[in-house]
């Protein structure tokens, strides 16, 4: 896996919010067909670390690079088009909106009458209808329906569904499963994995350890806007990773000096 | 009929239907005449395009208090240039300085990320301070040439005795609706007002949105304020005072919620109907006019509130 270049290659990176150094020299690299999983405390900046990949922060210094090329400009619409996806626990879906309609925001399907584009609704219905089923919603949901009667779980796999029929290189997944039932906690990591299979690669931002140590297959801890650590979940127990965690990264530190 | 009772729109039709019994049953001949249904239709007109365009900027989480004014300016404009330019070149101008002020309010909110009710309240007065201005507080009018011109009868005149307006309202309202709900723009805005962490996420530039809606809203009102100058062509400074406040009111009559994302052109047009009727049928029925504005406050209030109700019960029962 590893001998392969990185899809995603992260060089010092840096970034400032005013006098707040919010992310410190990250240089990490993530391969296509693994499941990373990201952790480290509240404030560590493992949000804001994806919110460079997929976009929406411009680093202050540093590199990014994916498949190879460098990424000169820094936009939701070119992380999306790119083949960035990212799942966010309470971002993503319009309540106001249908899910057809949350489907295709951004990238609607259009049929052009006299030059002027038209939102193709049976397009738009048919595929997210297809969807929404293949990926376990209530029956009587239809694709007409506004977001705002979803469940949690639902929400998830509406944004899973829509991270898998457009053909994703990476889907980030931040907290999937927060305030979800153990049922619908254990469909979304079910699919999380199904993604890793296809050959995408997957970063899992989770405060549950136990939970990545038992899905990734590589863990990223950081603190502090820092990496500390960076291990294969066969290398560690998830007792030891809870560990590290506590101790900012420096038992790693410890077991490489020894 | 499912999607039109979950619209946003049909709290304004109940309201309007309401609204018609009751004046049918308190006054009945002075309200079904011709000249009650043309004067209520004529005003009618000219407020819902003040009241779309505030619709749009409501839909996208903003609100535009400078419509009264962008509406007296471009009037302004299209009144005193007209001997300089004709009616054509003094028409494109009025609506130039209206996009113009549109595109500067949206700038502000949008990149300088200030609050829009305090831009637009500063748009308001510069507004309106740059008709006094301009005008030397005088009145002004069009030439007698000016007058028969064809331009001034397509915007201002009438057609088979309705008034030009209404069918203009018919032809905006039908492209309006239509950029809304059936195009990715509008699916764009309603997601801009609906969540915009969550539109940015999908890549929608709701910077760009909210800057169109915000010149659209200000074309809008011009565009209202040249209709009505074409039809009676006289300026004065006062000219569109206090119409921001019917616009806004008739939009959150017509089911915009100011939380953003939800929203009518079709209520937007009935709210208008409503500011419009309750205001002539008060003088009518002989009211001191000055209760018109605590008739149209109580009206706003109900409006809301049974919106609201209304979303609840469609909410549940869905």
């Amino acid at each position: 896996m590893t001998n392969t270049h990185p899809l995603i290659q992260v060089k010092s990176l840096d970034l400032h919010f005013g006098a707040f150094h919010a992310l410190k020299n990250v240089s990490v690299d993530f391969h296509a067909g693994e499941l990373i999983g990201l952790v480290g405390d509240n404030g560590a900046g493992k949000t804001t670390l994806i919110r460079v990949l997929c976009g929406i922060y411009a680093p202050s210094s540093g590199e990014v690079y994916f498949d190879g090329k460098k990424i000169e400009k820094f936009h939701p619409k070119l992380a999306i088009d790119q083949g960035i996806e990212t799942i966010q626990q309470s971002v993503g879906l319009c309540d106001n909106l249908s899910i057809a309609r949350n489907f295709y925001l951004g990238r609607e399907p259009v049929k052009r009458v006299l030059g002027i584009p038209f939102l193709d609704f049976a397009k738009m219905r048919e595929k997210s209808t297809r969807v929404i089923r293949q990926f376990g919603l209530r029956e009587n949901v239809s694709a007409d329906d506004e977001v705002e009667r979803l469940s949690g779980g639902e929400r998830q796999s509406v944004k899973i569904g829509r991270a898998v029929e457009f053909m994703n290189r990476v889907v980030i997944m931040d907290e999937p499963t927060n305030h979800l039932s153990v049922r619908e906690r254990e469909h979304v990591n079910e699919l999380a994995v199904q993604l890793k299979e296809q050959g995408l690669l997957v970063i899992y931002i989770t405060h549950d350890i136990f939970q990545v140590h038992k899905l990734a297959d590589r863990v990223v801890i950081m603190e502090n806007g820092e990496k500390v650590a960076d291990a294969s979940t066969d290398a560690l127990t998830a007792e030891e990773l809870e560990e590290v965690i506590r101790q900012g990264g420096r038992l790693v530190e410890k077991r490489e000096a020894v | 009929m499912k999607h039109l009772v979950r619209s946003q729109g049909f709290g304004a039709i109940i309201g309007v239907v309401v609204m018609l019994v009751v004046f049918t049953l308190i006054d009945f001949s002075g309200w079904w005449t011709i000249q009650t249904i043309a004067n209520v239709s004529q005003f009618t007109a000219i407020l819902a395009f003040v009241a779309m365009g505030q619709a749009l900027v409501i839909m996208t989480k903003e609100i535009d208090l400078s419509v009264g004014s962008v509406y007296g300016l471009a009037g302004v404009a299209f009144i005193t240039m007209e001997p300089a330019l004709g009616v054509p070149g003094s028409f494109v101008l009025a609506l130039v300085v209206a996009a113009l002020v549109g595109l500067l309010q949206a700038i502000a909110v949008v990149k300088g990320e200030l609050p829009s009710m305090i831009v637009t309240l500063g748009g308001l007065f510069t507004a309106r301070g740059i008709i006094y201005v301009w005008t030397g507080g005088s009145v002004h009018n069009f030439s007698p040439a000016a007058r028969s011109h064809p331009m001034t009868r397509l915007f201002g005149g009438e057609l088979f005795g309705i008034d030009a307006a209404i069918f203009w309202l018919i032809a905006v309202a039908a492209i309006l609706g239509l950029l809304l709900w059936a195009t990715p723009f509008g699916n764009g805005l309603l997601a801009t007002g609906g969540s915009r962490e969550s539109a940015e996420t999908r890549g929608v530039r709701t910077d760009r949105i909210k800057i169109a809606a915000f010149i659209l809203c200000s074309l809008l009102a011009g565009f209202a304020g040249i209709l009505t100058l074409c039809n009676q062509p006289q300026t004065h400074v006062t000219l569109g005072e206090n119409m921001e406040l019917e616009a806004i009111a008739a939009a959150v009559i017509g089911g915009c919620l100011l939380t953003g994302g939800r929203g009518s052109i079709l209520g937007a047009i009935l709210g208008a109907l409503i500011v419009v009727s309750f205001r002539y049928e008060l003088i009518a029925l002989g009211a001191p006019s000055s209760w018109y504005i605590t008739f149209i406050g109580a009206v706003l209030i109900v409006a809301v509130i049974f919106n609201q109700k209304l979303a609840r019960f469609l909410g549940h029962s869905a």
